[in-house]
């Protein structure tokens, strides 16, 4: 019998996850429409719904991806299902403070919390909500410590310590027996960054609840906005690190030759534990007061960091695919998908690192363009190939029918024809966070709402066939 | 020798005692500590029923908030009996139960602890350096200042201390451990 | 296992109310809240030393019962804070006039050994103290100890022959009690509550 540790959670949270990804698209839908003028919202509902699409996808890209990353650790080691059951809980409630401090409380101040904007809000929101709003993120900071620490107990364990879990003393003895598993080494790694950017998320959002309380506690904006990328950088990236284990584990099942460890992969992952830490400065670009080396570090770090990794990913994919006869469905589909976004996202973001474009780009729609490229081609595809295959296996029998192939095409397709007039709209210097366009912006939201119906659509449809099939498993139980 | 070991720590809190008016540093991060450790060398290697241990954690984490209190503070330096109460039950409220659970505790929690603990110290970091008051009224702003950051240098010391241990593993581990003899699930 | 979460779980709620019994209900975490809070609670009756204005007259500090009175501890030589205070004592007594509160206000040096009534007069010049409704003054030395007693003044040297204090709006109702401490720029709290007070 196949092992699947916690598979009922992790269907559970795939649902969910599934479920608030497609409500997160309609909000961004209906931001996209509003741009281009189709519908009227007002500014301040706009930035509402803003906040709630970027909290909203940030959370349940972390969950998705930690529901995938825990499902494939259980292969290797246990680990103890109350904490995933605390993970979720706390996740949950986290959600429910962040959607009552949006939509109760008008919190509309974008997912970044950037100081001083949740302090002084003109009088769109009280303190209360932007409080609330950060305690939404406490609970969800803690909920995934205990995730992480419970994981990295295990691994540690097993694995005798993380310079084992990390591959690093097999990248020096070279000794292949005692190598850890891909899977292993990438949460390694996400454990290793994330548990920090956590730690350091924790001291900003309670120095930030400190301030809006007590106002004469007034924050360093520089330091906060340093403290605050970092933590929010490495908390996105990490959704991706995670979910790419479902990369690891399923295409081996299409290519019938394992996902191996080897040097270069170890290194790839060493690389990426210390440059994503690094990376954020990228953020701080147009700060011209942060000192002139830590500017150059990021611009380095931008392209140091993502790419040894994703080129690593990228070229074992193809390799692993070449020649395997490997077989096209769905989830197969979406998991080769999810690695070109990845790839394919890397180059805007790598054009966006250097300084000199990035002083003219930063705030336009070239950025939205870069990680959703990264999120809804990568990440999000990673979480529906996972889902399809988790209610489904390896799809021997299942048709590749003609609802399927549709799917996958509008999906694609609607994918990147929205991320191209991101990038097209970035390119034409329009700003990004902006409620109301100029009049000749329009077009170019128009055709962006087009491709972001199809977008929807498919992914209604994703929703709809992993709820079927966790139906139909049930039933034939 | 754990007598001695006890004896010497405790005459060394006292010693600190000299510059503890005028220093909130050597007062918070180096008297505490020490008191602590006391209490913590006392009741090591003494053993108790499992059901105390979750409970003797929140009291050890209850007293270390209280007496970190800036009000605790500035009682201890303005009332006798808080002044006692520091020598008594800073070993026997934090260094005791400390001493008694910590090893016995689940790994989860005690990293979980450990997380809390770094990132409560970072923000106490922050609140010392950006008090736009002074919050002990015993105590220049200054003084105040120069505490946070220490607040802060604790907060990287113990940050490499713990995660030293966590790279390098446990060598017994490895030989019960190897991966040939372990349990797979799958 | 489940006696164990329910031990711990008692035990988090006793320390939780052990916490909040010594914060006052989370209401007060330093010395300063804690005075602030059973100020407010208890409005004890304050003395009434003799002071020393800056005009060279003597007045009891509860010279006027009718009025209601708001004092701050200075020294004038301070370079920092209390220049700052004074300049916020001079922008709540603008506040006040114009919305026409009766009310006295005094700067009380805590140096009066340093503070001539000279200094004092110097002091009130620089801020626009009129000695009208605001004037500067200082205690007897013999009434000093007792009175930042009271009032929960702590006064402590700094490394360039200055002090560090606590600085706040106190104030003293009709009756002569004790019953408020405000942030010195805290104007529409303190407005707020000398009109609540004078009713």
């Amino acid at each position: 019998m196949k092992y699947e540790p916690q598979a009922g959670a992790v269907k559970l949270t795939m649902l969910l996850s599934g479920t608030v990804f497609l409500l997160m698209m309609i909000f961004g839908l209906v931001l996209r429409a509003s741009q281009g003028n189709f519908i009227e919202l007002d500014p301040a509902i706009f930035y509402q719904i803003l906040t709630a699409h970027g909290a909203g996808m940030v959370g349940s890209a972390a969950l998705s991806g930690g529901a995938i990353m825990w499902y494939f650790v259980g292969k290797y080691t246990k680990l103890n299902p109350v904490i995933y059951w605390l993970f979720l809980g706390l996740f949950l409630a986290g959600v429910v403070l962040i959607l009552g401090s949006v939509f109760i409380g008008e919190y509309g101040g974008a997912w970044t919390f950037l100081f001083p904007l949740p302090a002084i809000s003109g009088g769109a929101w009280g303190v209360e909500a932007a409080v609330i709003f950060c305690l939404g993120y406490v609970l969800i900071g803690v909920g995934f410590l205990l995730y992480y620490l419970e994981m990295g107990y295990r691994i540690g364990k097993k694995y005798n310590g993380f310079s084992g879990a990390l591959g690093w003393r097999y990248i020096v003895n070279g000794d292949l027996e005692k190598a850890p598993p891909p899977t292993v080494i990438a949460a390694a790694s996400v454990i290793i960054f994330n548990s920090t950017g956590i730690i350091f998320g924790a001291i900003v959002l309670v120095a930030s609840i400190v301030n809006l309380l007590l106002p004469e506690f007034a924050v360093d904006a520089l330091l906060a906005k340093n403290a605050i990328y970092f933590f929010g950088h490495v908390f996105v990236n990490a959704t991706i690190y995670m979910a790419v284990t479902a990369v690891y584990e399923i295409i081996p099942e299409y290519t019938g030759k394992p996902w191996k460890t080897s040097r270069l992969f170890a290194i790839g992952w060493a690389l990426v534990v210390v440059f994503v830490q690094l990376v954020y400065f990228h953020h701080v670009l147009q700060d011209l007061v942060m000192p002139a080396w830590m500017l150059a570090l990021g611009q380095i770090m931008s392209y140091a960091s993502g790419i040894p990794l994703i080129g690593i990913t990228t070229f074992s994919l193809c390799v692993y695919i070449k020649g395997s006869g490997m077989k096209w469905d769905l989830t197969s589909k979406l998991l080769v998908l999810s690695v070109a976004g990845w790839t394919i996202g890397s180059i805007p973001a790598v054009i966006d690192g250097m300084i000199a474009v990035n002083k003219v780009m930063h705030n336009t729609l070239w950025v939205p363009g870069h990680f959703h490229t990264y999120l809804l081609l990568g990440e999000v595809a990673m979480a529906f190939g996972f889902s399809v295959w988790l209610v489904r296996g390896k799809a021997k029998k299942t048709a590749n029918n003609l609802l399927e192939r549709l799917t996958f095409n509008i999906y694609a397709l609607g994918g990147f024809g929205f991320i191209l007039v991101f990038l097209w709209s970035g390119a034409s210097s329009i700003p990004r966070r902006w409620a109301v366009h100029l009049e000749e912006w329009h077009f170019h939201s128009q055709i962006g709402t087009v491709f972001a119906v199809g977008v929807v659509l498919a992914t209604a449809v994703l929703v709809m066939i992993y709820t079927a099939g966790l139906v139909r498993r049930e039933t034939k139980k | 020798m754990k007598i001695l070991v006890v004896g010497f720590a405790f005459v060394l809190s006292l010693v600190a005692q000299i510059w503890v008016a005028e220093d909130p540093v050597i007062h918070v991060l180096v008297q505490f500590p020490l008191l602590v450790f006391v209490g913590y060398c006392l009741a090591s290697g003494m053993r108790i029923q499992q059901i105390f241990m979750g409970p003797l954690l929140v009291l050890a984490v209850a007293a270390i908030l209280f007496w970190m209190l800036p009000r605790t503070l500035d009682a201890i330096l303005t009332e006798w009996g808080m002044f006692i109460a520091k020598f008594v039950l800073l070993p026997l409220t934090v260094g005791v139960p400390l001493a008694l659970c910590w090893r016995h505790l689940n790994p989860v929690v005690r990293g979980f602890v450990k997380a809390q603990a770094i990132s409560m110290l970072g923000i106490l970091g922050f609140l010392y350096t950006h008090a736009p008051v002074r919050i002990c009224n015993s105590y220049l702003l200054d003084d105040q200042v120069r505490l946070g950051y220490g607040f802060f240098l604790v907060v990287v010391g113990l940050s490499i201390v713990w995660t030293i241990p966590v790279f390098i593993g446990d060598r017994h581990e490895m030989e019960k451990n190897t991966p040939s003899r372990s349990v797979e699930i799958s | 296992m489940r006696q164990n979460i329910a031990a711990t779980f008692c035990a988090i709620i006793l320390g939780g109310a052990g916490l909040i019994w010594a914060t006052d209900g989370l209401q007060a975490f330093t010395a300063e809240g804690a005075r602030r809070l059973e100020i407010s609670n208890n409005r004890p009756f304050a003395p009434d030393p003799i002071l020393e204005t800056m005009e060279g007259y003597f007045r009891p500090l509860k010279e006027a019962p009718s009025k209601i009175t708001l004092i701050e501890f200075i020294y004038t030589t301070c370079p920092t804070i209390c220049q700052s205070a004074g300049g916020e004592f001079a922008r709540l007594r603008d506040l006040l006039v114009k919305q026409e509160i009766p009310v006295r206000m005094i700067s009380i040096s805590f140096d009066p050994q340093q503070d001539t009534v000279e200094a004092l007069s110097d002091y009130g010049e620089l801020h626009g103290a009129l000695g009208k409704v605001w004037t500067v003054a200082r205690p007897d030395i013999a009434d000093l100890e007792a009175l930042l007693d009271f009032f929960m003044v702590t006064v402590i040297p700094d490394d360039w022959g200055g002090y560090q204090h606590n600085t706040a709006v106190l104030l003293i109702d009709k009756g002569g009690r004790f019953s408020g401490v405000f942030d010195t720029n805290a104007y529409q709290a303190i407005v707020q509550a000398v009109k609540a007070a004078s009713r």
